[in-house]
C-alpha cells in the first residue's frame, strides 16, 4: 500500500467505518428484523410478511390497534404542531424586523434560551404550571381541570411545551432570511401603494420560499418522531389518546415482559416509510408551487 | 401613513412582549417554587414567589446519592456531552478534510451516497443500534451515548461546504514548501475552519446534553445514567406533591450547563444558523 492510499484511509477511513456501524448496519438490520419474529436475545427467526400482516390488516390483533392508535395520535400531534411551529416563528421574525422594534437581542434570547432545555426537565416545569393545586392555570386562571387527564387539556399541554421548546431554530432562519431580502422589493411595492400586509404576503413570503420549504419539511419530519413531550407529560394518557407511535415502539422492543422487536421493528419501517413520502410529497408540491 | 407605522409597531410589541412572559415565567415560577419550603407548598394558599426563600430542598437533593444521584447524573452527562463534542470536531474536521481536498475516484459519489442513506429516518435503526451497543458491552456506559452520534453526516456535510470556500492555492503553496497532508489539514485548514467547528461543537454539545429517547433506551443503571434519563425517574421518586420543591431543584440545576453555554456563546449560537440556511436557502 502506497503512501497516499494510507493517508485517505486515515482521513476517510474512521468515519466510514463509524458510518458503516452506527447507521449502514443498524438500518439494513432494522428492515430485515421487521420481517422476523425477534426477541432482541436470539436470532430473529424469518417471518416473511406476518408483521406487516398484522400490524396493517388483522384487526383482532392488539398490535393492529395499538398501531392504528398510535398512528393517529402521531398524526394528531404533527398537524396541530407544525403549523405552529412555522407560524409563530415567522410571526416573531416578522415582528422583530420591524425597524422601529428595540432589544431585538434580549428578546431574540428570551424566546431562544427554552430550546436549549432538555425536554424532560421543561416537562417537570410546565407540570407544574398546569398542576391543579400548586400551579398557575389553577390559582391565576382559576382551572379547575387536572390538565394531563383530560382531552383536550392533554393535547394542548404537549403543543404548549413543544411549541415553547421549539419556536427557537426556525425563528432564526426566518429573520436571517427576511433580512436578506432587497429592500429596493419593498420600496418598489410601497410606491404601488402596498401595505404592510401587502408587503409580507407578495414581497417577504415569496423572497423567503426556499428557507420555508425546508424548515416545513424539516419541521414535519422532526415533528413525526415525538416522543419525549406525551412520554413526561401524559404518559399516553388519558385512555392511550396520547400515546404516540414511538412510544408504542420503545414499550414493544424495550418495554417489561417480553421483546417483540420483530413487531417493533415493522412498526418502525413503516413509520419510517410515513415521513419519507412525506417529506418528499411536501417538498414536490411546495418546490412546484414555488417556482 | 405615520399613524399606521406606529399601529404595526404597537402591535409587533404587544406580540413580542405578551410572547416573553410566557416563555419566561415558567422557568421563573419553577425557580422561585425549588426555594420554597416544604410546609409553605403545603400549608399556605397560592403565592408567586416563596414566602421565605430557603435553600432545603437544594440540600436535600444533593444528599440523595442512591435513588436520585443528581450530581452524578450532572456529572455523567457533563463527561458524555464534553467527550462527544471533542470526538465530534475531530471526526468532521478530519473527515470533511478528506472528502473536500483529498483526491480519489468516485470520492462525491461516496460522499453523496453516505449523505442519501443518512436521510433515511432513524427510527428504523433503533432497535438495531440497541442490538449493536449491547454486542459492544456500551449498554450502561457513557460509550453508549459518545460514539454513535459521531457517525452522523449532517457536521461533516456543513464543514465540506466551509472547506469549499477556501481557495486551493493557500495548500498548494504549502505542498510546494513540502507540507504532506496532515500538516495542510493542521497548520492551513484548521485554524480556517474555526468558525463552523464551533457551530457544530455548540450544538453536538446541546444536543447530546439534551438527549432523551436514546438514553432513556439504553441506562437502566441509576449511577450511569445522564441527567436527562434520570429526571424522568424523579416523577415517581419526587412525585408527592409536598417534594414539589425537591423536583423543581433538580430540574433548575439540569437547564444550568446549556444556560452557561449560551450566556458565554450566544453569538455562535444565533449566528449559527446563517450558515446553515445560507447554504440550504
Amino acid at each position: 500500500m502506497n503512501k497516499k492510499v494510507f493517508t485517505l484511509y486515515l482521513f476517510v477511513g474512521p468515519h466510514l467505518i463509524l458510518f458503516a456501524v452506527f447507521i449502514f448496519l443498524p438500518t439494513i438490520f432494522g428492515i430485515y428484523a421487521s420481517f422476523t419474529h425477534w426477541n432482541l436475545m436470539n436470532n430473529p427467526v424469518w417471518a416473511g410478511l406476518d408483521n406487516y400482516k398484522t400490524i396493517l390488516f388483522d384487526s383482532g390483533s392488539t398490535f393492529h390497534t395499538q398501531f392504528l392508535n398510535g398512528l393517529k395520535n402521531t398524526f394528531i400531534f404533527v398537524v396541530l404542531s407544525v403549523p405552529l411551529l412555522i407560524v409563530i416563528p415567522l410571526l416573531i421574525a416578522v415582528a422583530l424586523e420591524h425597524k422601529k422594534v428595540k432589544f431585538k437581542g434580549v428578546i431574540q434570547s428570551i424566546l431562544y434560551i427554552p430550546g436549549l432545555i432538555s425536554v424532560s426537565a421543561a416537562a417537570l416545569i410546565w407540570l407544574l404550571i398546569f398542576n391543579k393545586q400548586l400551579g398557575i392555570t389553577g390559582n391565576v386562571f382559576g382551572s379547575t381541570v387536572a390538565w394531563p387527564a383530560n382531552q383536550p387539556y392533554a393535547w394542548i399541554i404537549i403543543l404548549v411545551l413543544s411549541v415553547w421548546g421549539g419556536v427557537g431554530g426556525n425563528m432564526i432562519i426566518y429573520r436571517a432570511s427576511i433580512n436578506g431580502v432587497a429592500q429596493d422589493l419593498y420600496e418598489a411595492a410601497a410606491i404601488d401603494g402596498a401595505g404592510p400586509l401587502r408587503k409580507f404576503i407578495s414581497v417577504t413570503l415569496p423572497s423567503i420560499r426556499f428557507p420555508l420549504i425546508y424548515t416545513f419539511v424539516m419541521t414535519t419530519a422532526a415533528s413525526f418522531n415525538v416522543f419525549a413531550q406525551p412520554l413526561m407529560m401524559t404518559k399516553g394518557g388519558p385512555r392511550q389518546s396520547t400515546q404516540v407511535l414511538m412510544m408504542d415502539i420503545r414499550q414493544l422492543a424495550f418495554g417489561s415482559g417480553e421483546s417483540i422487536a420483530g413487531m417493533a421493528s415493522a412498526m418502525a419501517v413503516l413509520l419510517g416509510l410515513v415521513i419519507l413520502v412525506i417529506s418528499a410529497l411536501q417538498y414536490y408540491v411546495m418546490n412546484r408551487n414555488a417556482s | 401613513m405615520l399613524k399606521r407605522i406606529s399601529v404595526s409597531q404597537y402591535l409587533a410589541y404587544l406580540f413580542l412582549i405578551a410572547l416573553c412572559i410566557v416563555w419566561a415565567v415558567p422557568v421563573l415560577f419553577g425557580i422561585a417554587t425549588s426555594f420554597r419550603s416544604e410546609s409553605e407548598v403545603v400549608t399556605s394558599g397560592f403565592r408567586l414567589l416563596p414566602a421565605q426563600w430557603i435553600f432545603d430542598n437544594y440540600t436535600n437533593i444533593l444528599q440523595n446519592t442512591s435513588t436520585a444521584p443528581i450530581l452524578r447524573w450532572l456529572g455523567n452527562s457533563l463527561f458524555i456531552a464534553v467527550t462527544h463534542t471533542f470526538l465530534v470536531i475531530v471526526v468532521i474536521s478530519i473527515t470533511g478534510y478528506g472528502y473536500s481536498r483529498m483526491n480519489f475516484k468516485g470520492r462525491d459519489t461516496l460522499f453523496f451516497t453516505l449523505l442519501g442513506i443518512s436521510f433515511f429516518p432513524g427510527v428504523v435503526n433503533l432497535i438495531p443500534s440497541y442490538k449493536i451497543i449491547d454486542a459492544l458491552g456500551w449498554v450502561n456506559t457513557a460509550w453508549a451515548m459518545i460514539i454513535p452520534g459521531l457517525a452522523g453526516m449532517g457536521n461533516i456535510f456543513l464543514v465540506r461546504q466551509f472547506m469549499k470556500g477556501i481557495p486551493n492555492e493557500l495548500d498548494e503553496s504549502a505542498r510546494v514548501d513540502g507540507a504532506g497532508d496532515f500538516r495542510i489539514y493542521a497548520s492551513v485548514i484548521l485554524p480556517l475552519i474555526k468558525p463552523v467547528l464551533i457551530v457544530c461543537g455548540l450544538f453536538s454539545f446541546v444536543g447530546s446534553w439534551n438527549d432523551f429517547l436514546w438514553p432513556v433506551i439504553v441506562y437502566t443503571d441509576v449511577d450511569k445514567m445522564p441527567v436527562t434519563a434520570g429526571l424522568l425517574l424523579l416523577q415517581d421518586i419526587y412525585g408527592n406533591y409536598r417534594m414539589i420543591g425537591q423536583l423543581m431543584g433538580s430540574a433548575i440545576l439540569a437547564m444550568i450547563p446549556t444556560f452557561l453555554l449560551f450566556f458565554f456563546a450566544q453569538k455562535h449560537f444565533l449566528q449559527s444558523i446563517n450558515l446553515n440556511s445560507g447554504i440550504k436557502g
